[in-house]
């Protein structure tokens, strides 16, 4: 059985490709060690819910009362009481040493202010070098007053039930665990920074070492040739996929609302975009220096504009129109989507239409731009 | 029957020509030495008829086929081993010879018996199952002759394939371009060695890029440009040839002298006498010299056309 003329040396390119990459282990190595990193670390460490923050108390108080109201901002478990000063100067050096995200000053008349009917006031002083925590050292503190306060008024009014009520429900993560919003959109930029250096890598060391000069001599296709790099690429950067999904679900818990089969296909056509990319930077790439620095000029807009850490309609309109035209931001999107929300085909359809059009369309160019002749 | 022809061939690079108007033949079975200097467009001229470079003037052929219009047809005709080592340094012997073997349609049976045939003939066998990467230079370049060859080329291109290599694996891979010469194929080789030039049945010299002269060696030999009128090449052996060459040089009716081992070769006035030499010699303290007529070797033919070339182009 011979190939036909248009896709001529396919299998042969296809033959070389899986022996030298199972042969050289460390391509391998650094195609699968990283986006494993990735996925370990950011699953554990990235967690904008921070939990039991450092807080200093300075209570001149010292009654039952005050206790209760520390023990308030405990409980919340926002806060724990690393120290208790004993002056004001001591309140904010021990912020500004770094020792505290928070103080909170009770003065010495809160009890009696309290009693007599008359406002009480605390100072919380928050450390605003970091705005998450700031924020949410604020939000709780607040919550924590009007709480306290709500108690009072309604004992002293004689009312059970508060006015108006809020009953929140939170969907498809009640728990707002971080992994959850965060795992997803991980596989997307883990998947990216190895596959595209991976393929642009494997044309360009051909130039580097001279073996592309003797492609070019034989009668191999351009899609042989294209083809031959893109499949087994394909097929590892599959593998990879899966072994995240599985980290995903096993590791992070993170329960899979939606369809698995939607999970997969978005990954192949996102994982088709990627390596047709990566062929396209070998087509301009002379050396693998410059193609390491073209895949990181690439992937580096990924982290920061396809929402994986920051929403993308925050992103001023500049960014929002380069985040339009990353295929990481409608991957992220479809993780998220049929991860969390369990979308169906059907919402899902319009972001996979667009990774499969970008996937051929980058796939196209390169084969435009695909070297024939030497240069 | 050529099996190689370029007509006014031509590359130009922006505002630099590679290559200028370079036209010669090359017969079925002859081993053509290509030589000029680093950059004088060798390579240029080898890729071009490869077809893997377009010319920007001229044309090519190999066995009768145009190089631009046929270049799938020539892909076919011709094997290609490059410059450096370009073969899959992780891969083993018989994987990168089975890579080629695939990529020119060989499978199954046919491709295995193919591999053996050449592991028999570029005697590859103990390595077979050895990395590229970890061969010795001749070893490689005779891998690499060996994947060039899968198809049965009748043309083969080596683009320096002696570089680097040590004097026996030299001789060695010569032994194989002459077995292989000897079986019908037509062989264009580039090198730096005049020894190498010698054994070829025709040679070209590229300088500057242009074909300054294109021959059998012996026909090259015979130039008048080489054998000027009135002149005539001296072998002069001696103690201390040193310490004689700048002694001779000053006599008049010298027109060159270069030191080669233990005797200088001269280019002389035939007016130049045998006892004004070994006069001129005693000067210096050399009391002993064995003087004979000698045939310009294929470096004074290069040298002298060369130099000859250069004032041409000058004026």
């Amino acid at each position: 059985m011979s190939a036909p003329r248009w896709l001529r040396g396919f299998r042969a390119i296809l033959f070389k490709e899986f022996l030298t990459i199972f042969r050289d282990r460390t391509t391998l190595f650094f195609m699968f060690f990283p986006p494993l990193l990735q996925i370990i670390a950011f699953g554990f460490a990235l967690d904008n819910d921070v939990k039991h923050m450092a807080l200093a108390v300075y209570d001149e108080d010292r009654t039952e009362e005050s206790r209760a109201l520390v023990a308030a901002f405990v409980n919340t478990r926002t806060f724990r009481v690393v120290r208790e000063v004993a002056s004001v100067a001591e309140l904010t050096a021990t912020i500004r040493r770094g020792q505290a995200y928070a103080g909170l000053q009770i003065p010495p008349d809160f009890t009696r202010n309290r009693r007599a009917g008359r406002p009480a006031a605390v100072q919380v002083l928050v450390d605003g070098s970091n705005s998450t925590t700031a924020l949410q050292a604020l939000n709780t503190a607040l919550g924590v007053a009007f709480q306290k306060s709500v108690g009072i008024l309604l004992a002293e009014t004689g009312r059970t039930t508060v006015p108006v009520e809020v009953r929140p429900q939170v969907l498809f993560n009640p728990e707002l665990r971080a992994p959850n919003f965060f795992v997803p959109g991980v596989i997307g930029t883990a998947l990216q920074i190895a596959t595209v250096f991976a393929a642009a890598m494997s044309v360009v060391r051909e130039r580097e070492r001279g073996t592309l000069e003797n492609l070019l001599v034989s009668p191999l296709s351009r899609a042989g040739l294209m083809l031959g790099k893109l499949v087994p690429y394909l097929c590892i950067s599959l593998t990879m996929a899966t072994g995240l999904f599985l980290i995903l679900r096993g590791v992070f818990q993170v329960p899979i609302a939606g369809a698995v089969p939607a999970l997969f296909l978005a990954a192949l056509l996102y994982i088709f975009a990627l390596i047709s990319l990566g062929l396209l930077i070998s087509t301009k790439a002379q050396t693998q220096n410059a193609a390491l620095q073209m895949s990181m000029t690439i992937m580096l807009p990924s982290i920061f504009f396809s929402g994986f850490i920051f929403p993308r309609e925050t992103l001023p309109g500049i960014f929002y129109a380069i985040s339009t035209v990353l295929p990481a931001t409608y991957f992220i999107e479809l993780m998220r989507a049929i991860v969390l929300r369990g979308a169906t085909w059907a919402d899902n359809a319009p972001a996979l239409l667009i990774l499969a059009a970008m996937g051929l369309a980058l796939f196209t160019l390169c084969a435009l731009r695909f070297p024939r002749k030497v240069t | 029957m050529a099996m190689i022809e370029c007509d006014r061939l031509t590359k130009r690079f922006g505002h630099f020509t590679a290559v200028d108007r370079v036209s010669f033949a090359v017969e079925k079975q002859s081993i053509f030495g290509f030589l000029g200097p680093n950059g004088s467009g060798k390579s240029t001229v080898i890729r071009m008829l490869c077809g893997i470079l377009q010319p920007s003037g001229g044309t090519a052929r190999i066995a009768g086929r145009d190089v631009v219009r046929e270049t799938e047809t020539i892909k076919g005709l011709l094997g290609y081993m490059s410059q450096r080592f370009s073969l899959y340094e992780e891969l083993t012997v018989d994987e990168n010879l089975s890579f080629y073997a695939r990529l020119y349609g060989l499978r199954g049976a046919a491709e295995r018996q193919r591999r053996a045939e050449l592991i028999a003939l570029t005697h590859l066998e103990p390595y077979r199952q050895r990395r590229a990467g970890l061969l010795s230079g001749g070893w490689k370049q005779r891998l690499a002759m060996a994947c060039a060859l899968v198809h049965q080329p009748p043309v083969l291109f080596l683009d320096e394939p002696t570089a680097g290599i040590d004097p026996v694996a030299r001789r060695e891979l010569w032994d194989l371009l002459f077995d292989l010469s000897s079986r019908g194929v037509t062989l264009f080789v580039t090198t730096h060695y005049m020894d190498e030039a010698e054994r070829c049945s025709h040679v070209g010299y590229l300088y500057l890029s242009r074909l300054i002269v294109c021959g059998e060696p012996d026909a090259l030999k015979q130039l008048p440009a080489v054998n000027p009128p009135g002149a005539r090449r001296l072998e002069v052996t001696c103690d201390h040839v040193t310490v004689g060459l700048p002694a001779v040089r000053r006599l008049p009716g010298v027109r060159a002298a270069t030191v080669f081992g233990q005797s200088m070769h001269l280019l002389v006035d035939a007016t130049v006498g045998e006892a004004e030499l070994r006069a001129c010699l005693r000067e210096v303290q050399i009391h002993h010299a064995d003087i004979r007529p000698i045939a310009p070797s294929l470096e004074d033919v290069f040298v002298t056309l060369t130099s000859q070339s250069h004032t041409e182009r000058a004026a």
